[in-house]
């Protein structure tokens, strides 16, 4: 029966696009993931690797070739279009608003397409501008706000329409450091005090690792990794390390490592030699070792090396890529 | 309910935008105004030259004609280019997220061009009439049906091209085009066989005989109105469908927002 705690549920999403010389590209390929309600998700992976036509799939916005997509348990392709209440995006690329209206008239008019519009919401309008710090800008045409700031409007014109799942496609481009602090905080705060439901694409890792619970990475088409950020993180912890050396390496020693871990960096800091590796296997640790006593290295310092999301994906995407 | 609160955000998003864009749609209508008054210059040094009068019908023909070309080229070309621009820019799909449909949305949108172009275009009319000295009969309550019916066809042509532009770029060069085409059906003579069914002429032809005649509608031979709404009817038909054969490919090839 419906799960009741799934906001959204994709099941065997596939979108092929066939250009006019008959080559078919596998945009996206045999998707499959859930989202609960109130969690934040990643959606990450390289440019192509089919995060924006997943969600305009899901949106309705492009057909799938086949696939399942369940929203509050309610079946997607049957409820169209009256389920699109439910959802609302800003998409990557695109203006999203009326450049010649104003910001506050382009919520206006966006909310009342999906019949939001009482007293009631327009403060809920004003309550958001003011977390945008966009109210100075309420009155000024879309068209005359900075780049920065019409990425602004586009979030508070999707969230203004108080659905209860919200994509956001590349939100956080163009934007300065300090905005986009206070995108993520804004986000978080909305998905904790109203429990919305929020799928996030960005190249941005950081924002990823702030204000995502989880984290789906896709790569050609099809998930790679779908798990807790916090899992992915511990996961990529006890596995980096970090090896200081007494002394440059040898030769020998970067080549023989590079011919038997595909991760590793070695990079000479001047007079003292730096390795960072990342372990696949427990027994792993002992070759690493076998190796730098087999060349004569002179190991000053071991350390676990940090982490972050970045290195994590980073990581992930590159195996990805040499194993195809 | 919904709908209604959609139709009135589309009406408070265009009255905005017409505001804006105030500029543009005076210097749209007076351009109009003026290659009227090289016409009706024109025509008036015939005459003086023909002297017989010929020419007085002619005259009134042109103002009608003029007037519905007006509002055949504001129903269609808002129509046909606010779907293409909208696709350029990304609204388009905003708009495609909307819980009553798209559909609806275009309706809505279509109400509210007829209603906020009606003034102008209204205006125009009165420009032409008091530049002349002819004064045709303006009665609205005949005026406004018979008009809306003539535009049906309109309409019809603009969902088919917008929305094969939507997948074949191309076809915009054709909006530009379809202009001389209406003013081409708007001077049909009814005698030429199978005129009554091609898009605007019998309607076209319906308002001539309501404004220059002084027949009230109800007093036109219904079998004229019928075939003129059928026809009209049959032509938007034939455009949603294009329209929405359109939006199926846009749909499968991701073209609704080619920005
Ligand atoms: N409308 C389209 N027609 C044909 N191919 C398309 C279309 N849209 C996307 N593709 C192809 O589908 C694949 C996935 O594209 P998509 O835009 O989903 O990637 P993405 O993960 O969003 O990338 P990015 O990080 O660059 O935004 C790419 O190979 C792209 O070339
Ligand atoms: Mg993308």
């Amino acid at each position: 029966m419906s799960m009741s705690a799934g906001a959204l549920q994709v099941q065997s999403l596939t979108k092929v696009f066939r250009d006019r010389g008959g080559v078919a590209v596998r945009a996206v390929d045999d998707v499959c993931f859930e989202v609960k309600r109130g969690e934040v998700l990643g959606l990450l992976g390289p440019n192509g690797a089919g995060k924006t036509t997943s969600i305009k799939c899901i949106l309705g916005l492009m057909r799938p070739d086949s696939g399942r997509i369940t929203l509050f348990g309610q079946d997607i392709q049957a409820a169209y279009p009256r389920i699109l209440g439910k959802m609302s995006a800003v998409l990557e690329g695109s203006r999203n608003l009326y450049w010649r209206m104003s910001v506050w008239e382009n919520v206006a008019f966006f909310s009342a397409l999906h019949g939001v519009g009482s007293r009631e919401d327009r403060e809920y309008f004003g309550y958001l501008l003011k977390l945008f710090s966009l109210d100075e800008k309420r009155h000024t045409e879309v068209r005359k706000l900075s780049q920065g700031m019409k990425q602004k409007a586009s979030v508070v014109c999707a969230l203004a329409r108080r659905t209860p799942l919200v994509f956001l496609d590349e939100p956080t481009l163009g934007l300065d450091v300090e905005t986009s602090l206070e995108l993520r905080s804004v986000l978080k705060r909305l998905a904790r005090e109203e429990e919305r439901t929020f799928v996030v694409s960005s190249h941005d890792m950081d924002v990823i690792q702030d204000v995502c619970t989880r984290v789906v990475i896709m790569s050609s088409g099809r998930i790679v990794v779908d798990d807790q950020v916090s899992h992915l993180m511990s996961l990529f912890r006890t596995r980096a390390y970090r090896i200081r050396l007494r002394g440059p390496a040898p030769q020998a020693l970067e080549e023989r490592l590079t011919q038997e871990f595909a991760s590793v960096r070695v990079t000479d800091a001047e007079t003292d030699a730096e390795i960072r590796v990342a372990l696949s296997e427990d027994g792993d640790i002992y070759r690493l070792m076998d190796a730098l006593r087999g060349e004569d290295a002179v190991i000053d310092e071991i350390s676990h090396e940090e982490v972050d999301l970045e290195k994590v994906y980073l990581e992930i995407v590159r195996g990805e890529r040499m194993r195809s | 309910m919904k709908l209604v609160s959609v139709l009135g955000a589309v009406f408070r998003r265009d009255w905005t935008m017409m505001k804006r864009y105030i500029v543009n749609s005076v210097s749209t209508l007076v351009s109009i105004y003026m290659i009227f008054i090289l016409i009706f210059a024109g025509l008036q040094s015939m005459s003086g030259y023909v002297k017989t009068g010929a020419l007085e019908g002619s005259l009134e023909g042109t103002i009608i004609g003029f007037f519905v070309w007006t509002f055949t080229i504001y129903a269609f070309s808002n129509l046909a280019w606010n779907l293409t621009n909208e696709a350029q820019t990304g609204t388009l799909e905003q708009l495609y997220l909307a819980p009553c449909g798209f559909k609806w949305v275009a309706a809505s949108t279509l109400i509210s061009d007829f209603v906020f172009s009606f003034v102008p275009i209204m205006l125009l009319l009165a420009a032409m009439m008091a530049t002349t000295g002819k004064w045709l009969r303006v009665d609205l309550a005949s005026l406004v049906p018979l008009l809306l019916i003539t535009l049906l066809g309109a309409y019809g042509v603009g969902f088919a091209l917008g929305g094969l532009a939507l997948v074949f770029k191309r076809i915009q060069a054709l909006f530009q085009i379809m202009q001389f085409v209406f003013v081409g059906l708007l001077v049909i003579p009814m005698r030429v066989p199978a005129a009554k069914y091609m898009p605007l002429v019998l309607g076209n032809d319906l308002i001539r005989r309501a404004m220059v005649d002084g027949v009230r509608m109800w007093r036109l031979p219904p079998g004229d109105i019928l075939t003129a709404v059928a026809v009209g009817a049959a032509y938007l038909a034939v455009g949603v469908a294009v329209f929405s054969w359109c939006e199926r490919v846009a749909k499968n090839r991701g073209l609704l927002g080619h920005y």
